[in-house]
């Protein structure tokens, strides 16, 4: 079944818009169209957190709760999912949500302005979640700027919600919710009227149908990069495909060989499997942009996305992930070191599609991965450097080592792992293959680094693996 | 007259009166106004030069575009084409000249913001390039400035330093900083009739907006009113950026004659408005043995931008911060106020205070290391002191010093010293990561220089059900001056806070305010708003003497309850009596800072009312890998004097350090050499987050704190001063990273401390051991 028309539940009931702009962010609707003035635009680019919003979504029989960006997100993308707002938090006008008097009696607020954004990501922390300690809490606001307080009321009012009665309206109306939520959880969404399409298939097969049909259309897959040709490009987006809603791509699988991530699985799932495997990839990922962010950002996005400072294209190469490449011909394996080609270019053809990533186990192998930013939370890395070794009597039997960052992609470091591999695992080995990163990678001056900086920190980052192994300590000022 | 007769402690911890407004959602900013049918919506062109010369602006394709209902330009102004707060220079639209990359040449309403938005990328501007000036030093080489250098002195510098025992030379960079307010700049203009117009604005200023829109459209200031109920954030950023959008959607207006709101984007934004001053400061000094500071001398050159806007204001504050706490008994600075092709710089937290305090801290640590004596001492052997070096450069007596006092206090209670013998030890023990720490002390005076600007009007009601309307001149930014005002009225009148509604900020109802600024809003409103409540005692007053015959003093204004010594009255009750009698209930207030003046030809003159102090202790750990580094912990002793408010003070202090803080480590604001800026994104410019937080912070309010002055409850502001606690910050890491020599050399870094610029000066370090083979 297909429908035109987007239906979402707000305040428990079902909300149908029909003939909508598939350019149109959930914020400007909300605002603009809704008169629901308590989120805020802050930047348009999710970077600040103002806007956030809460979308409930039905998984098995439960919801969840996933804090985003509105400002990012296109209305379409709210399609069977509950919205929740800052003025839909409380019982009745006359009380306040548990999140919010904490707030209001921490004196969380001081110009106000940021503070519903900060409001919703402590109510999806509340919801998601039964203790809140530091880690939690700095986590769920880490896309959330405050210019005013300096953070620590907020803290203090997100750790008094410690032993507070969950059992808010939405709890007590739960069933409901599913139930209306089933109800409107089942077409395709498709909508072509004069000017923009917008497609956001069930399944493959009508992806696979959709995309041979309109291969000119820009995939759309969490969306956090894409975007921003509308509100800060103030491009037009006329054919969109959405892979949101195809659950055949949200998945993460493993086996006795590598970890398999569904195409539109969103980071904030994978980061915590992946976490027992490659603690510092769970560590990087925890500093990608923001829970809201992360929420619906996805692997393959990042990767077809293919920028030079996106942060798991360097730690994928390292680990030799391979991509599932799909048509509607079938599907394709490859190695991701070879799929990208220049800046934000890769040999993805139009009518394709990423439907996986394969993360392969390397259990003997010492893995490390470092990201240089100016900010910890939710800033792009100057540099990140990823590094996955094995080695044996001190040999250096296997060396795989990618840079983001460096070049206009995201790069192994071949002449530098062809230095180490064979080599003594040694101070020396390391310091003669960081020479030899000069030959690797010639990178330039911008906002966040210079190239000089870049080189330097290169180099730096490989000896810092190198010294962390040799003497088993981390060399970390964020521990 | 009424007397004083209130107990005036307070010093509760009240939630920001609109605290739950803020939670919910329903607190209303400027873009959350509900707007009136026909409202259209407005968009700036501009174009990324520099410097050029206009030879043709072609809007024909935007008039085509989608949405689009009109346009304005330069030629549609009827009046004065300039919204320049002081001197002129800050044209709407200039007529020939682009001066900066975004400088505004145009605008155009349409029927949504994104059509308009997308309207204005569709100009067709033909010009002519000229070379261009961005950065200090091409300024002063040129000799390229706003006004010509000014000197200012005392004693005898150049004879005090080739005296003294010990000189030092050096030089030293302040970076810029983005306000980056959470709310972008934006106007609503609704017109009225007879061509009046209703203004809402995010400003920190209405006043001036009325002024300067009623001089561009030839009328009177009486046919403007401007209303601001709450701002989500200022900083200094809408004293005077905001008004070119007010008079941009002004002359939207007036030309569609339908109301118009112009919302900024926040790239936009960034482009458009001007930022805090970089400062390069060299300089002069010779000490003693002790490190005694003899004499200084100073060239002080600060980035202004293409126009003079606050610049004279904010370098003069600057000239009066740059001896901190330090009494410095002959000095000489020369100020150059740098003109570049870029977005005028402007008023910032601190206001040029900070930038002169970083470089008398700059010279004080370099002397430090000079001698090898902690800087600590160093400072302490330099403050100003209560009978004796007790006056500054600019001939203020300072009656109340107490830095002396709180900087003991505070190293007492940080356990300073012990913390410096164990970060020696972790230094000593680790080779990559290294720790440092620092103490610094902050003077900050309390007043505008410009001394006309200290005066504030107000306006309050009784009505007969015995509820209050409370009105002033300042703005609610965040700050709380709302609910410290109301505070001060609830506590005036015996009523609970819930009686009293502190209404938007209207200049139909105050006239002639000045901006909220210079920390001064509650000061100087508050008590404002304490004389027009005092006049309306004296009403009442009246009429219970002259109906009840008894005697009036001392009467008592308690639990809504009016009590005089031989009978008392419900509030209410009392209220309604009053005016069935036919007494007045209302009444304007109005305050003026006493005891100030200042001769600005001499740069002599008491300037300030009172001064705030604080210290701070910041403890880091660098990185010498990467110059990636992490605050964990700040020991914070502050003067508030006695506070009228303890939840919103520390909130003012935390939040003002962890801004400064930005200031001096993350935020850095970058051009490139054609002088666009390429950091106008939060992907871009990073304030700080969560994970910056000092990992232990202690901030405490110094407790024998009281203002000698008759400030409203004995209490001092706390809007600017705790910024400049976050030098402890700049100079721990300095601190760390002189270490890599064992604290022989004193590293070269200016600011930000960005980690490549760590580095850079870890790099340095490490090339001078290598040298000289420590």
């Amino acid at each position: 079944m297909t429908s035109d028309v987007i239906r979402f539940i707000h305040n428990d009931k079902i909300i149908e818009i029909k003939d909508s702009d598939p350019n149109e962010t959930v914020l400007n609707y909300v605002r603009e169209k809704y008169k629901k003035t308590g989120t805020k635009e802050g930047c348009a680019e999710g970077g600040c957190g103002a806007c956030t919003i809460v979308v409930g979504t039905l998984n098995k029989n439960n919801i969840d709760y996933e804090a985003i960006n509105s400002c990012i997100a296109f209305l379409p993308m709210i399609n069977g999912k509950q919205l929740i707002l800052v003025e839909d938090l409380a019982k009745d006008s006359k009380s306040l949500h548990p999140v919010q008097e904490a707030m209001y009696n921490f004196h969380g607020s001081q110009c106000g302005f940021c503070t519903p954004g900060f409001v919703m990501s402590l109510f999806a922390m509340f919801k998601n979640n039964y203790i809140y300690d530091d880690e939690t809490i700095k986590d769920s606001i880490s896309g959330n700027l405050c210019r005013c307080t300096g953070y620590n009321p907020i803290i203090k009012a997100a750790k008094s919600l410690n032993g507070k009665n969950k059992s808010d309206k939405f709890f007590k109306n739960k069933n409901l919710t599913i139930n209306l939520l089933k109800r409107i959880n089942n077409d395709n969404y498709n909508i072509d009227n004069n000017k923009r399409k917008f497609f956001s298939p069930k399944n493959i097969s009508d992806l696979k149908k959709i995309l041979k049909q309109y291969p000119n259309s820009d995939i759309l897959n969490g969306g956090t990069d894409l975007s921003l040709r509308v509100t800060k490009e103030r491009n037009n987006l006329n054919s969109i495909i959405y892979l949101g809603s195809i659950k055949e791509l949200k998945y993460i699988k493993q086996n006795e060989r590598f970890i398999e991530v569904g195409a539109s699985t969103p980071l904030i799932k994978f980061e915590g499997i992946v976490k027992k495997f490659y603690p510092d990839f769970y560590k990087i990922l925890k500093r990608y942009g923001s829970v809201q962010i992360r929420n619906v950002a996805t692997i393959s996005g990042n990767i077809a996305t293919a920028s030079p400072i996106g942060d798991t294209l360097p730690i994928l190469l390292s680990l030799n992930a391979n991509i599932v490449i799909s048509d509607h011909k079938g599907n394709k394996i490859m190695p991701l070191n070879g799929f990208f080609i220049n800046y934000r270019k890769t040999i993805l053809k139009k009518g394709q599609f990423i439907k996986s990533v394969q993360i392969p186990f390397s259990k003997n192998n010492i893995f490390k991965a470092y990201k240089v930013s100016k900010r910890i939370d939710d800033d792009i890395s100057s540099i990140c450097g990823s590094f996955n070794i094995n080695i044996k009597k001190n040999i250096i039997k296997e060396i795989f080592i990618a840079y983001g960052g460096m070049s206009a992609t995201p790069k192994r470091a071949l002449n530098c792992e062809k230095a180490l591999l064979n080599n003594d695992f040694s101070k020396e080995s390391f310091i003669l293959a960081q020479k030899s990163l000069e030959k690797d990678f010639s990178p330039i001056d911008d906002v966040r680094a210079s190239a000089n900086y870049r080189k330097e920190i290169a180099k730096n980052l490989l000896l810092k693996c190198f010294l962390e192994i040799k003497n088993n300590k981390k060399i970390e000022i964020n521990g | 007259m009424a007397k004083k007769n209130q107990i005036n402690i307070f010093e509760e911890s009240k939630p920001h009166e609109s605290g739950k407004k803020h939670v919910n959602g329903q607190a209303i900013y400027t873009d959350d106004i509900l707007e009136p049918e026909g409202t259209l919506y407005g968009a700036i062109g501009y174009i990324k030069e520099s410097n050029a010369l206009i030879n043709k602006i072609d809007l024909t394709d935007v008039y085509k575009s989608e949405g689009v209902v009109s346009v304005v330009t330069e030629e549609d102004i009827p009046g004065i084409n300039d919204v320049g707060p002081v001197f002129p220079g800050d044209p709407i639209f200039p007529s020939k000249k682009v001066e900066y990359s975004g400088q505004p040449l145009f605008a155009v309403a349409a029927t949504s913001t994104e059509l308009a938005r997308k309207a204005v990328l569709k100009a067709k501007i033909k010009y002519k390039k000229i070379k261009s000036i961005i950065s200090i030093k091409d300024a002063l080489l040129k000799k390229s400035f706003l006004v010509k250098p000014k000197i200012i002195s005392k004693g005898n510098a150049s004879k005090s330093i080739r005296d003294s025992k010990n000189y030092l030379s050096g030089n030293f960079y302040t970076g810029s900083q983005e306000h980056f307010y959470l709310e972008g700049q934006i106007s609503m203009t609704v017109p009225l009739e007879d061509g009046d117009f209703l203004v809402y604005t995010s400003t920190q200023h209405p006043s001036e907006t009325q002024q300067i829109l009623a001089k561009m459209l030839n009328q009177s200031s009486n046919t403007i009113s401007v209303v601001v109920r709450r701002i989500g954030g200022g900083f200094g950023g809408k004293e005077t950026q905001s008004f070119i959008f007010a008079a941009i959607s002004t002359l939207l207006s007036y030309k569609t004659n339908l109301p118009v709101k112009l919302k900024i984007d926040r790239d936009d934004d960034i482009i458009i408005t001007g930022k805090r001053h970089d400062f390069y400061s060299e300089y002069e000094v010779g000490f003693e043995n002790d490190g005694k500071i003899n004499g200084v001398k100073i060239k002080l050159a600060s980035r202004c931008g293409f126009s003079p806007d606050l610049s004279l204001a904010i370098n003069d504050r600057a000239l009066f911060h740059i001896d901190n706490t330090y009494f410095i008994p002959n000095i000489t600075v020369t100020n150059y106020l740098c003109k570049t092709n870029t977005a005028s710089n402007t008023a910032f937290r601190g206001f040029g205070g900070p930038q002169g305090m970083m470089c008398i801290e700059n010279i004080i640590e370099n002397i430090s290391s000079k001698l090898s004596i902690d800087p600590k001492i160093i400072r302490m052997v330099n403050f100003y002191k209560i009978n004796k070096n007790n006056t500054t450069h600019y001939n203020m007596k300072i009656k109340d010093n107490i830095i002396n006092e709180l900087f003991n206090d505070l190293i007492t209670s940080s356990n300073y010293n012990k913390r410096v013998e164990k970060i020696k030890k972790f230094n000593s023990e680790n080779q990559y990561l290294k720790k440092g720490i620092s103490i610094t002390p902050v003077k900050f005076g309390i007043s505008f220089t410009t001394t006309f600007l200290n005066q504030a009007g107000a306006l309050v009601h009784i009505y007969t059900d015995g509820s209050v309307q409370i009105n002033h001149g300042g703005i609610e930014m965040g700050q709380g001056t709302y609910t410290k005002i109301s505070q001060i009225a609830s506590n005036e009148l015996g009523l609970p806070l819930d009686k009293i509604i502190n209404t938007s900020t209207n200049t139909e109802k105050v006239p002639n305010t000045s901006a909220s600024a210079a920390s001064a809003t509650t000061d100087l409103n508050g008590a404002a708003v304490l004389d027009a409540i005092n006049k309306i005692k004296e009403n009442i007053n009246n009429y219970v003497k002259n109906k009840y015959k008894i005697n009036t003093d001392n009467v008592m204004y308690i639990n809504e309850k009016i009590i005089y010594q031989n009978k008392y009255f419900k509030f209410k009750d009392l209220i309604k009596e009053v005016y069935l009698n036919r007494y007045s209930l209302s009444s304007t207030g109005y305050y003026s800072t006493p005891k100030i003046f200042f001769d600005p030809k001499k740069f002599k003159g008491s300037p300030f009312y009172y001064f705030a102090y604080g210290a701070a202790v910041s403890e880091v750990l660098i990185d010498t890998l990467t110059g990636e580094n992490k605050v964990l912990q700040v020991d914070i002793l502050h003067d508030v004097g006695k506070s009228i408010n303890k939840a919103i003070d520390i909130g003012q202090i935390e939040g003002g350090f962890i801004q400064g803080m930005g200031w001096l480590t993350m935020e850095e604001v970058l051009w490139n050499s054609d002088g666009q800026i390429l950091t106008h994104s939060p992907s871009t410019y990073k304030i700080p987050s969560v994970s910056d937080m000092p990992k232990v912070f202690n901030v405490n309010i110094y407790k024998d704190g009281i203002n000698i002055e008759n400030a409203i409850n004995r209490s001092k502001t706390t809007g600017e001063p705790p910024l400049m606690l976050a030098m402890s910050v700049f100079f721990a890491i300095k601190n760390a990273i002189s270490s890599i020599s064992e604290y022989k050399i004193y590293p070269k870094l200016d600011s930000p401390a960005t980690p490549e610029k760590i580095l850079t000066s870890i790099n340095e370090i490490k090339e001078f051991n290598e040298n000289t083979r420590f």
